[in-house]
């Protein structure tokens, strides 16, 4: 049985035990978060500004902004902390959040709205999904 | 002051009143690939709740395709709905019917 990829240590901190190449996938997921949400022509970008109140034809630009610079603090902590062995509990979680946000993302641009979509999903799209919730899956199991 | 004058103002007054009450809701709606276990530690995270009510909510949202999360303010209630968003979930907020 392969070992976990996460781990909680008895100092708070989360060991992760990610090979080089989880990394990888892990680098490239952290990398379209931050691209998207900077760039607004980014296939992502639209899944990011999703509506607030939907019964408004505005959000509140306060609200909008918060939500921009919580996801962008969020991406950068996790590529600045991509190297790390041990995490601490806010950079675990913006790892999370933004392993998270990149997932539904993926769903969102790909149509994935319903189970039936999600089974009948190229094999490579697929894959990706699988892969980021298995990190999802694990990581959450620290908190 | 005249008496039917003021008997109009309580009305108004009261009508007022009541729909300033209304609160608003922080709704989370079901997606086909958000692992259940985070569903859990993001409603734990974000709001507190116990153990046994996140993993309500979160059978909520996975069988009704949404679940009312919280409920007050409208202020609050969008600082909730980001927080959600930022963290991944599909949330929105919508005024008590």
């Amino acid at each position: 049985m392969p070992g976990k990829l996460f781990t909680r240590r008895r100092d708070g901190r989360i060991e992760v035990r990610l090979s080089d190449a989880g990394r990888g996938v892990i680098r490239e997921v952290f990398a379209h978060v931050l691209a998207a949400e900077r760039d607004p022509g980014h296939e992502w970008h639209l899944s990011l500004n999703a509506p607030i109140n939907p019964s408004s034809d505005d959000d509140d630009p306060l609200s909008s902004l918060a939500r921009q610079n919580e996801i962008a603090t969020n991406a950068e902590l996790s590529v600045m902390t991509l190297k790390e062995q041990y995490l601490t509990d806010a950079e675990a979680w913006a790892w999370l959040s933004t392993l998270q946000v990149a997932l539904r993302s993926t769903a969102v641009v790909n149509g994935i709205l319903s189970d039936e979509k999600l089974e009948s999903a190229a094999p490579e799209l697929l894959e990706d999904i699988r892969t980021m919730q298995q990190f999802l899956f694990e990581l959450a199991a620290c908190f | 002051m005249p008496l039917r004058s003021s008997s109009t103002e309580s009305d108004v007054e009261t009508e007022v009143s009541v729909i300033t009450e209304r609160p608003w809701n922080v709704i989370v709606w079901n997606d086909p690939v958000t692992p259940m276990t985070v569903v859990v530690v993001v409603f734990k995270r974000i709001f507190g709740y116990s153990n046994n009510k996140c993993t309500h909510l979160m059978m909520t949202v996975h069988h009704e395709g949404r679940a009312n999360v919280w409920s007050g303010q409208r202020e609050r209630a969008e600082s909730y709905c980001v927080k959600l968003q930022v963290a991944g979930l599909q949330a929105t907020v919508e005024r008590d019917a």
